[in-house]
C-alpha cells in the first residue's frame, strides 16, 4: 500500500512539475503582462518600472528558476529580494511563496483565501445535492427497473448529462430567478447565511451532471447486486424488501460511487469556471477568467498549480478508497 | 435482453402507454406554457412598515464599473467620488438644494480682504477612523500632500489660486504660503486674487483631509497608491475591505460628529454589467440602482408600479459639438450659428427616450442663470440656418467636406443622426474615429481637429466651472488645451473675470447670464444635450434621493427592515383607460 501511494504521489508531482512549466512559458507566448496590466495609454518608463519591479525584464529561464524558488528572488518589490542583512532571498513556490497578484495588489495567497472557500462552499454543495438526488433517482430507478418510472429517470439522466452547464445556468437564472423570484440573480450575497442561498442554484446547475452520473452507474450496480447470491439468501430468510435493499445491496452498490466522488472533486473546483461564471459566483473559476483576461501571470500560475494538484489528491484518494473499501483490490502487487 | 423474468406486455397495450406518455407530456407542456411565469411589473419586496428611521441593515448597490481608487486625492469619477463622500468629510459640504453648508468646518468661514482670505473654525470632536481628533494641521497637510508635483493629483488647477501654490507645486517652495493653520482648530486660506469658486473647490473631494501619520507608514510600506485601497478618513463610514473586481465593503463609523449613519454596512459591487445589475435590482437582490441599462430604464419608466421608488434627474452635464474658431470655416460665426441653428435636437430625445434633453444653451438646467427662453438660445431652425450660411457667403454650402472627430460607436450614432440635417445646409460631414487617449491628446492642440464630439461633466455647482475652463481664452495652450474650440473673446474673458470675483451673489449670476447669452450666440459649441440620470430604489430604501452635486449619496439613507416579500406581485400594468 506504502509503496502504491508513494509511487503514485510522485507520478503526481512530475505530472503537476510538467503542467506548471507548460503554463509558465505559455503567459508569454500569450502577451507581455505589463502591458495588459498598465493599459494601453501607460508610458514606456511606466512598463519598465513594472518590469523591473516584478523581475519580467530578466531573461524568462531564470524567471522560471525563480519562481520555482531554484534561484534567488528576482522581484525587486518582494520583502525578500534584498533582506535586511544583505543577503538574497527565495520568494518561489518551493518557499511558499506564490508571488503577488498584477491586479489585485495583494498577495496570491490572500486572493485564493479570499476566494477558495466561496468555491469549495459551492463544490460541496453540489456534491451534496449530486449524492441525494443521482442516489436517490438511481435506486428508484434500479427497484424499478423497466416500468415508466425508470424509464422516465432515466429519460432525465439522458438528458441531464447531455445539457452543458452554459445552457442550464441561463435559463435557471431567466426562470428562477428573474421570473418566479425564488433564487437571487447571480452574486455571492453579503452574510453567512445569504452565501449558502446564493450558492443553492449554481450548485444545483452544477450538480446536474453529476447527478445524473450517478443516477446511472447507482442503477446498474444496485440491479447487478440484487442478483447475488448473498442478496438471494436474505430475501429467502424472509428479510423484509426494504431491509434487504438498504442492509445488503446499497452498501455493495456504493463502491463505484466512491471513485466517482474522488474523480470529481478536481472537476468540482476547476470544472465551475463555467457556472461561476454565468452565475456571477466570485470563486476560483471566476478568478481564473479574469486572471487570464488581465494575464495576471501570478494568479494564474496558482491557480493552475492549485488544479493540478486537486487533480492529482483527487485521484490517488479514490484509489486509497477503493483499495479500503474493496478487499479484493490489493495495490501492493 | 432482460434479465428478470417479467410478463410481457402485449402489443396493442404498449402502443396505448405511449401514447398516453405522449398525450400527458403535450398535457403538461400547455399547461407551462399557459403558466409561464412572466416578468414582475412591480418591486418584489417592502418594508416592514415602520414610520420613523430605523438603525442597523446593509445597502447594497451596484457600481457598474470598477472603483478607480478610494483616495480622494485621486477621486475624479463618478464611482470613486461615490464612495470617498462616504468614507470622508471635507471642510464644506452641499445640502439637498446645492446650497454650501459647513461640515468640519464649525461655520462658513469668515471672509475679509475683499474676498481674498478665508477664515474657517473647526468643529470639537471630529475623528478619524482611527480615532485621533482632526486638527488644522491635517487640513493643512492633505492639502500640501493634494497640491505636490509629486503626488501628481489631477485636483491642482482647481486651488491655484492660494498664494504660493505653483511655486509649492513645482518644488520651489517648501510651504504653500497661502495657506496658513493658526491653532489647532483654526485654519486661513489666502488668495492671490478674489475667487469665489474657491469654496467650491474646498468641497471638492480632493480636499477632503487624511490623517498624516497612516498615509506615511503606508505609502512606505505599500507604495504611493496604497492609500486608495486602505483609506481612512472622517466621514459616516469605515473601511472594513476591498476584494478588488468583487466588492467594497464599508461599515458604520460610530464616533462620527454628526448624527449617526443608520445603515450598518454598505457594500458596493464592482463588475456588474448595467443590464445584469438591472436584472438583479428587479429581483430584489440591489437596493439602489443607477443608470440602469437602457431596455430596463424604459421599462421602470414606464411601470406605475416603480413609480414612487424612481427619479429622473438632469445630471450637470452637456454634450455638443465642438467647433475650432481657428480652422475655416468655423473661423466665421455664421457658420458656426448655421450649424447651431440646422440640428434638430429632438430627433436625440426620441431615440434616447428620457436619457437625455435637447440643449440649448452651455449651462444645463439645474444650475443658475440657466434660462429657457434665452432669447439667444439654440435650436432647430432651418430657415436661420440657411440665412447664416448665406450671410458667411456660403449660400450654396461648403465646397469641402467637414471632418468631425468621434470618439467611438455611440458617437458615431450621434454624428449619422446630425449627417443629415447638416446636408440640408450644404454641409457634407467625414467622420474620424479615434480611441478617446488620441482624442484627448489631439484636439487639445490648436489647429488639429475642425469639428469634434465634446461634452463636460461639472466638478462643482458653478457657472465658471463651464464657462471659465472651456471658453476663456486663458484655457488655451499649445497642448492639452481645455478650451478645445480655441474660442477667443477679450469681451467674455472681461466678464468672466470680473464675475469670478463679484461678491454679491445677483450681481454675478448677471454676469454670468450675460455669459451665457454670448456662448449661445458665438456658438462656439452647437449644444446637443443634457444628459438625464435614473436613479431606482426599492420600496424598503427610506429617505433616498439624488443629490443634486453629488448624485450618488447614501449617507442618510436607513432600511425599512425587515423586508417582506409581495405577496401578490403584481406581473401585469392595469389596462390603460
Amino acid at each position: 500500500m506504502m509503496r502504491f501511494i508513494v509511487q503514485r504521489a510522485s507520478w503526481g508531482v512530475l505530472v503537476v512539475m510538467s503542467v506548471v512549466t507548460l503554463v509558465f512559458f505559455l503567459i508569454f507566448v500569450a502577451g507581455d503582462p505589463a502591458v495588459t496590466i498598465l493599459g494601453p495609454q501607460a508610458r514606456a518608463e511606466q512598463i519598465a518600472d513594472f518590469k523591473a519591479k516584478k523581475g519580467l525584464d530578466q531573461p524568462v529561464p531564470e524567471q522560471f528558476m525563480s519562481y520555482l524558488g531554484l534561484m534567488p528572488c528576482i522581484r525587486k518589490d518582494s520583502p525578500k529580494y534584498l533582506r535586511a542583512d544583505g543577503t538574497r532571498g527565495f520568494c518561489g513556490i518551493l518557499q511558499g511563496d506564490l508571488g503577488e497578484s498584477y491586479s489585485h495588489h495583494e498577495s496570491v495567497a490572500n486572493v485564493i483565501g479570499y476566494r477558495l472557500p466561496r468555491t469549495l462552499l459551492l463544490a460541496s454543495l453540489a456534491v451534496l445535492f449530486e449524492l441525494v438526488i443521482g442516489l436517490t433517482a438511481g435506486i428508484i430507478a434500479a427497484l424499478r427497473r423497466n416500468r415508466w418510472s425508470d424509464t422516465a429517470i432515466m429519460f432525465a439522466t439522458f438528458i441531464g448529462i447531455s445539457l452543458p452547464t452554459y445552457v442550464t445556468g441561463p435559463i435557471a437564472l431567466l426562470l428562477f430567478a428573474f421570473l418566479l423570484g425564488w433564487f437571487p440573480f447571480g452574486g455571492y450575497g453579503v452574510d453567512p447565511l445569504d452565501h449558502i442561498y446564493h450558492a443553492l442554484l449554481p450548485a444545483l446547475i452544477l450538480a446536474i451532471a453529476g447527478a445524473a452520473t450517478y443516477a446511472r452507474v447507482m442503477r446498474g450496480e444496485l440491479i447487478e447486486t440484487l442478483r447475488h447470491d448473498h442478496v438471494r439468501t436474505a430475501k429467502a430468510k424472509g428479510m423484509p424488501m426494504s431491509q434487504v435493499v438498504l442492509k445488503h445491496a446499497i452498501r455493495n452498490a456504493l463502491l463505484p460511487i466512491v471513485t466517482l466522488i474522488g474523480l470529481s472533486l478536481p472537476f468540482l473546483v476547476g470544472g465551475a469556471i463555467i457556472t461561476e461564471k454565468i452565475f456571477a459566483w466570485p470563486g476560483l473559476g471566476l478568478l481564473t477568467i479574469e486572471s487570464i483576461e488581465s494575464l495576471d501571470a501570478p494568479v494564474i500560475m496558482a491557480v493552475v498549480l492549485m488544479f493540478g494538484v486537486a487533480v492529482q489528491v483527487g485521484n490517488l484518494l479514490a484509489d486509497i478508497a477503493v483499495a479500503a473499501l474493496d478487499p479484493r483490490i490489493r495495490l501492493s502487487d | 435482453m432482460r434479465s428478470t423474468p417479467k410478463t410481457e406486455r402485449s402489443r396493442p397495450a404498449r402502443w396505448l402507454s405511449v401514447g398516453i406518455a405522449v398525450l400527458g407530456a403535450a398535457v403538461l407542456l400547455g399547461w407551462v406554457v399557459a403558466h409561464f411565469p412572466k416578468a414582475p411589473i412591480g418591486p418584489r419586496y417592502v418594508g416592514a412598515g415602520h414610520q420613523s428611521p430605523q438603525s442597523g441593515g446593509t445597502l447594497v448597490f451596484s457600481a457598474g464599473s470598477n472603483i478607480h481608487t478610494l483616495d480622494p486625492h485621486f477621486a475624479y469619477d463618478t464611482l470613486s467620488t461615490a464612495a470617498c463622500r462616504l468614507l470622508y468629510d471635507g471642510l464644506l459640504d452641499y445640502d439637498y438644494d446645492g446650497n454650501m453648508i459647513p461640515s468640519l468646518a464649525a461655520q462658513l468661514p469668515t471672509v475679509s480682504d475683499a474676498g481674498r482670505a478665508f477664515r474657517f473654525e473647526l468643529r470639537n470632536g471630529i475623528k478619524f477612523h482611527n480615532g485621533r481628533e482632526i486638527t488644522a494641521h491635517d487640513i493643512s497637510w492633505s492639502l500640501h500632500r493634494l497640491l505636490s508635483e509629486t503626488t501628481g493629483s489631477p485636483g491642482y488647477p482647481f486651488y491655484k489660486s492660494i498664494v504660493g501654490t505653483p511655486a509649492y507645486h513645482r518644488g520651489e517652495a517648501e510651504r504653500i504660503e497661502g495657506i496658513r493653520v493658526i491653532d489647532d482648530k483654526t485654519i486661513e486660506f489666502q488668495l492671490d486674487e478674489a475667487d469665489q469658486t474657491f469654496l467650491n473647490a474646498l468641497a471638492m473631494p480632493f480636499a477632503y483631509p487624511l490623517p498624516k501619520e497612516h498615509v506615511e507608514k503606508l505609502e512606505a510600506a505599500e507604495g504611493p497608491d496604497a492609500v486608495g485601497r486602505h483609506p481612512v478618513g472622517a466621514g459616516p463610514f469605515a473601511f472594513s475591505r476591498w476584494e478588488r473586481g468583487v466588492q467594497v465593503e464599508l461599515h458604520r463609523f460610530e464616533d462620527y460628529w454628526a448624527p449617526q449613519a443608520r445603515v450598518e454596512r454598505m457594500v458596493f459591487l464592482e463588475n456588474i454589467s448595467p443590464d445584469v445589475a438591472s436584472a438583479r435590482f428587479r429581483n430584489g437582490d440591489l437596493d439602489v440602482i443607477h443608470r440602469p441599462s437602457k431596455v430596463n430604464r424604459l421599462f421602470i419608466r414606464e411601470s406605475k408600479a416603480w413609480a414612487p421608488y424612481r427619479a429622473e434627474v438632469p445630471s450637470p452635464s452637456v454634450y455638443a459639438i465642438g467647433l475650432n474658431c481657428e480652422l475655416p470655416p468655423f473661423d466665421n460665426v455664421h457658420v458656426r450659428r448655421a450649424v447651431a441653428f440646422a440640428i434638430d435636437r429632438s430627433k436625440l430625445e426620441r431615440l434616447n427616450p428620457g436619457e437625455v434633453l435637447a440643449a440649448s444653451q452651455v449651462l444645463p438646467p439645474m444650475l443658475a442663470p440657466y434660462d429657457p427662453e434665452l432669447p439667444t438660445r439654440q435650436q432647430f431652425d432651418l430657415e436661420r440656418a440657411k440665412e447664416e450660411m448665406r450671410l458667411a457667403g456660403f449660400p450654396d454650402g461648403l465646397s469641402e467636406p467637414i471632418t468631425l472627430w468621434v470618439r467611438g460607436e455611440g458617437d458615431v450614432r450621434g454624428a449619422q443622426l446630425f449627417q443629415q440635417d447638416l446636408k440640408e445646409i450644404g454641409i457634407e460631414i467625414d467622420l474620424k474615429m479615434v480611441s478617446f487617449a488620441t482624442y484627448l491628446k489631439e484636439t487639445g492642440k490648436p489647429r488639429v481637429a475642425q469639428a469634434a464630439f465634446t461634452g463636460w461633466h461639472q466638478d462643482f455647482p458653478d457657472p465658471s466651472n463651464f464657462m471659465d475652463i472651456l471658453f476663456h481664452s486663458r484655457s488655451i495652450h499649445p497642448v492639452n488645451s481645455e478650451n478645445r474650440s480655441f474660442y477667443r473673446n477679450p469681451k467674455l474673458d472681461a466678464i468672466l473675470d470680473s464675475a469670478r470675483a463679484e461678491v454679491d451673489r445677483e450681481k454675478r449670476l448677471a454676469l454670468y447670464a450675460e455669459a451665457n447669452a454670448i456662448l449661445a450666440e458665438d456658438a462656439p459649441w452647437a449644444f446637443l444635450s443634457y444628459a438625464v440620470d435614473m436613479f431606482a430604489w426599492q420600496p424598503y430604501v427610506k429617505s433616498f434621493r439624488p443629490h443634486p452635486v453629488w448624485l450618488n449619496e447614501y449617507r442618510n439613507i436607513w432600511l425599512d427592515l425587515p423586508r417582506k416579500r409581495v405577496s401578490q406581485v403584481i406581473y401585469e400594468e392595469e389596462a390603460a383607460p
